[in-house]
């Protein structure tokens, strides 16, 4: 009786969350097959030829490859200001849980104002322009660094938490000057929690519209959002090569999901229920 | 040769004074043990030791070294742990290797070392396993090991057997205690555990509230406590105290009475005391011996038969209640009175500021 | 050197050994030189331009004059109260759904793996991405979700093309695709509460709905707190989404503040937008503190 529950709610649940949550996707996927004027109609149909790999074309040449240049700039935005934020964030989650001073407090209460506080576009543009960072690569990696440490920080600070302290000073008995103790015993042991910020951390920073859309004007330094955003009125009318784009910058995070589905969600939950 | 000498030291965190002032002098190749109820300062006096903690005030000597600066990595000094605080993405063999490995020892020296650690040990058979893989006493012996290919001139030892159960706990006690014959190093060995110290130690050091209550051999401190403290803390089941006073002095011997004893002869030399002087008699729960008529005499509460001896809880006219241990099987029943009686050598006085009335 | 020469000079033996610690300060260094220039610096810079006229390269002081004007131009007080509403709105919805699913996905039902998946994936979608392919298949005459409607007889409303309902419809959007993290952090937190309580509450006769109500809600009050805490400012800040779907339209009737100040900078007025990043501050600092506190207090009681 109980079992027959189960199965009925189990197959209730699964064709509700079907409707809701998997026809988007595969209407995407769909949309993406289709022939300009078939994908006009937005309906819910079968493509009626294989026009998928001819759209993919068609996007990827667009503007003169700018696709290319905005996987190319995503990439590098998001390696190297997730590899930044990895080794400035451990840093200071292992001394923010090691150390107490009594400058934690102030520490701390800056890490969670990061968490809330809306970042100051306008003056953020100005000093970036000051600095001749505007515009830049390099000045978006630091944005996305500043803006995402406070949360790197308190998955760290939280894991570290829970390595025994003994460890560190049978290091230091052992001889370990204090780099020693940070990068041979404690950043290996590190380890799931930076797998963790780093999967976290660069879906975001892959998928960040906002910033670079005020912080990259033009298009030489444009992200696959970015991109997608400006296709959004170039493709008014041509919703096959529309969801084409879509379907192609949705594949990093489906791979990153299908790899670290647990980490992901380890690390979110973690984070979150701690912060 | 590496002895120790600690003078006046003192650690403080913000106002709070956990060490206040220990005095004490190790001398090389001694096995000393640092005793005391937990929250007395003990672990703080051994973490000061290694350089873990920072030291307050006074003065730490390691061989001819003042170390109070010093790193703990130039101390000569190896530790082990309560947790044993294995590294655990290591191998054993690169656990036990960590510390040659900082110091860049070459390789084959390294290995040497190792494999020679492991032998003395009997754990070569574990090298190649990750701390998460060995026993609670296989990890101790990969934590001794650790200590042990640093080639210390002192050995630190945090409560190393709390972790373990009884029988292992014996074991490893032994092993501890062979170590140190055959390695002539000097160890402090710091434990709440009173039977660990006893067997253990050269030399005991009781500690109480941050202070060095005494300093001496088991035995000494057995037979000799020089205060209510140390008298309670060792030996096992703990002594009786009951409040007395001083009625005759004569000789050698005084007598004390109070509401639970009456007359109770006590070795003393002459001079020690006067009639009146209110005292604290302590005895312990072996020296206790049934008599006819004794000079305590109390109601039998819970009686343990062990068969070798029995352990009877006896209830005094005031309400206090003593525990005596008396030889072989005693058939005792509940709520028969029980007399019992002292060997005047074996009581012990403390005056009215718990301080021992020294026997000799 | 002999014990007795460094004997003679303990107060600078003891100094040093004060100062050394095996975890370096200068640790912090790094992040605290990159979070105070690029965040700390503008957040406090933009206290003072929000009081001025400014064009990037000179700024004219005068005073309240942004904010006077955030509370006198209806179309900026829109945005306060739909961003107020759009983060209400969201938050509750997460809160409600992201629990029943996180029951629903904590109990025996078949199917778990594929159903914590799909609720999951939206989250890690481009936003921008979602937004595109929800205003598709929300237009109100050729889009899939009004298509389907009239199938069964009913006229579907103008999902965003009705000032009254456009920035519900995106609210419900952003539900979508973030219920799935709400969900997750709810697993984390029932699966923490112990079995114990589950086993005593059915000895002492609770039926299912006594179980959740006396015994679930109760305990799993810190992921509660956690996902309103966190939907609730994430919805006042939200930008993305709206923009992609509606950009604030039509007409002022889904702006929310996050989009005025884009609106403002696009045209120029550097001043105002700043003014709107402080006044999206106190909102947050005004909202979320209060907010935390009271979720907090009550967690105390534990």
């Amino acid at each position: 009786m109980k079992k027959r529950t189960s199965i009925l709610g189990g197959a209730a649940a699964i064709a509700a969350t079907f409707v809701v949550f998997v026809i988007p996707f595969i209407f995407i996927i769909l949309m993406a097959f289709k022939d300009r004027q078939q994908s006009a109609l937005r309906d819910f149909s079968w493509p009626t030829g294989f026009h998928f790999w001819e759209n993919v074309v068609e996007v990827v040449k667009t503007r003169n490859w700018m696709m290319i240049t905005a996987f190319i700039n995503s990439s590098i935005i998001t390696v190297v200001s997730v590899t930044l934020l990895v080794i400035f964030a451990a840093m200071v989650g292992y001394v923010l849980a090691r150390r107490k001073t009594r400058w934690n407090g102030l520490i701390e209460f800056l890490v969670l104002a990061g968490l809330m506080v809306p970042p100051a576009v306008v003056p953020t543009i100005w000093l970036l322009q000051g600095l001749k960072l505007f515009g830049t690569l390099h000045g978006m990696i630091l944005i996305e660094v500043a803006y995402n440490l406070p949360f790197s920080i308190i998955l760290y600070r939280a894991f570290v938490a829970t390595i025994p302290r003994d460890l560190d000073e049978a290091a230091i008995i052992d001889g370990a000057r204090p780099l020693d103790v940070f990068f041979r015993v404690v950043l290996p042991l590190l380890w799931p929690v930076t797998v963790t910020n780093i999967v976290v951390q660069s879906v975001g920073i892959f998928n960040d519209f906002t910033n670079p859309l005020y912080y990259l004007p033009g298009n030489a330094n444009a992200t696959v959002q970015l991109t997608l955003y400006n296709f959004q009125s170039q493709f008014s009318t041509a919703y096959n090569l529309l969801f084409t784009n879509i379907l192609l910058i949705t594949i990093p995070p489906l791979l990153v999901f299908m790899f670290f589905n647990r980490q992901i969600v380890a690390g979110m939950t973690a984070g979150a229920v701690k912060g | 040769m590496a002895g120790l000498e600690l003078k006046q030291l003192r650690k403080s965190y913000g106002k709070v004074e956990v060490i206040k002032g220990v005095d004490l002098s190790i001398e090389h190749g001694e096995f000393v043990v640092f005793v005391g109820p937990s929250g007395c300062g003990k672990s703080t006096l051994l973490r000061m030791i290694a350089g873990l903690e920072d030291i307050t005030g006074g003065e730490l000597v390691i061989g001819d070294k003042v170390v109070n600066a010093v790193e703990p990595r130039d101390r000569g000094i190896a530790m082990v742990f309560q947790s044993y605080a294995l590294y655990p993405h290591m191998t054993v063999y690169d656990n036990v290797g960590f510390g040659l490995k900082l110091a860049r020892t070459p390789k084959a020296v390294r290995d040497q070392k190792i494999r020679d650690a492991a032998r003395i040990l009997q754990m070569e058979h574990l090298l190649d396993r990750k701390p998460s893989q060995l026993s609670g006493g296989q990890r101790q012996r990969v934590a001794i090991g650790r200590a042990i290919v640093r080639q210390p001139e002192v050995f630190l030892f945090d409560e190393p057997l709390s972790n373990l159960d009884a029988a292992l706990r014996v074991d490893m006690r032994m092993e501890i205690s062979k170590l140190h014959n055959d390695l002539d190093a000097t160890m402090i060995y710091v434990t709440h555990d009173q039977v660990e110290a006893m067997t253990l130690a050269d030399k005991i050091v009781v500690l109480d509230g941050g202070v060095v209550q005494q300093v001496g051999s088991p035995i000494e401190l057995y037979k000799h406590p020089a205060n209510l403290f140390v008298a309670g803390f060792i030996g096992s089941p703990k002594m009786n105290f009951v409040a007395v006073n001083a009625d005759k002095v004569s000789g050698d011997t005084v007598n004390v009475s109070g509401p639970d004893v009456v007359g109770v002869p006590v070795a003393l030399p002459a001079g020690k005391v006067r009639p009146g002087d209110k005292l604290t008699l302590g005895v312990r729960p072996h020296d206790l011996v049934v008599a006819t008529s004794g000079a305590i005499v109390g109601r039998v509460g819970l009686v343990e038969r062990l068969g070798n001896e029995t352990i009877v809880n006896l209830e005094l006219p005031s309400g206090a209640s003593w525990l005596a241990v008396l030889d072989g099987d005693q058939a005792l029943k509940r709520g028969e009175s029980l007399a019992l009686d002292v060997d005047p050598a074996k009581a012990l006085l403390f005056d009215a500021n718990g301080l021992a009335v020294a026997a000799a | 050197m002999s014990a007795s020469t460094m004997a003679g000079t303990p107060n600078r033996a003891e100094t040093r050994a004060i100062k050394r610690s095996p975890y370096p300060g200068w640790f912090f260094t790094p992040a605290a030189i990159i979070y105070s220039v690029l965040f700390l610096v503008p957040t406090f810079a933009s206290l003072y331009f929000s009081l001025t006229r400014w064009t990037l390269f000179d700024s004219e002081f005068i005073g309240l004059e942004n904010f006077a004007q955030f509370l006198r131009e209806p179309f900026l007080i829109k945005g306060l109260v739909n961003t107020v509403i759009y983060a209400a709105v969201t938050s509750g919805l997460k809160v409600v759904v992201g629990l029943l699913l996180a029951v629903m996905l904590t109990s025996q039902i078949v199917g778990r793996g594929y159903l914590r998946s799909v609720i999951f994936f939206p989250v890690l979608v481009s936003t921008v991405g979602v937004g595109i392919t929800f205003t598709v298949l929300m237009h109100p005459t050729q889009g899939m979700i009004n298509e389907t409607l009239a199938l069964f007889g009913i006229a579907g409303p103008g999902w965003l093309t009705d000032p009254n309902l456009a920035l519900y419809s995106v609210a419900l959007v952003d539900v979508w695709k973030g219920v799935g993290l709400a969900t997750v952090i709810y697993i984390a937190g029932l699966v923490a509460i112990p079995q114990d309580y589950y086993e005593a509450a059915r000895i002492d006769g609770a039926t299912p709905w006594q179980n959740f109500w006396y015994v679930t809600l109760p305990l799993c009050r810190p992921a509660t707190s956690t996902v309103i805490t966190l939907s609730f400012i994430g919805g006042l800040r939200t930008f993305d989404l709206i923009w992609a779907m509606t950009k604030g339209g039509p007409g002022f009737a889904s702006d929310t503040i996050a989009s005025v100040i884009y609106k403002q900078y696009q045209a120029g007025f550097y001043g105002l937008s700043t003014a709107g990043n402080v006044v999206l501050f106190i909102l947050i600092a005004l909202l979320v503190v209060p907010l935390t506190m009271f979720l907090n207090r009550k967690q105390g009681h534990e």
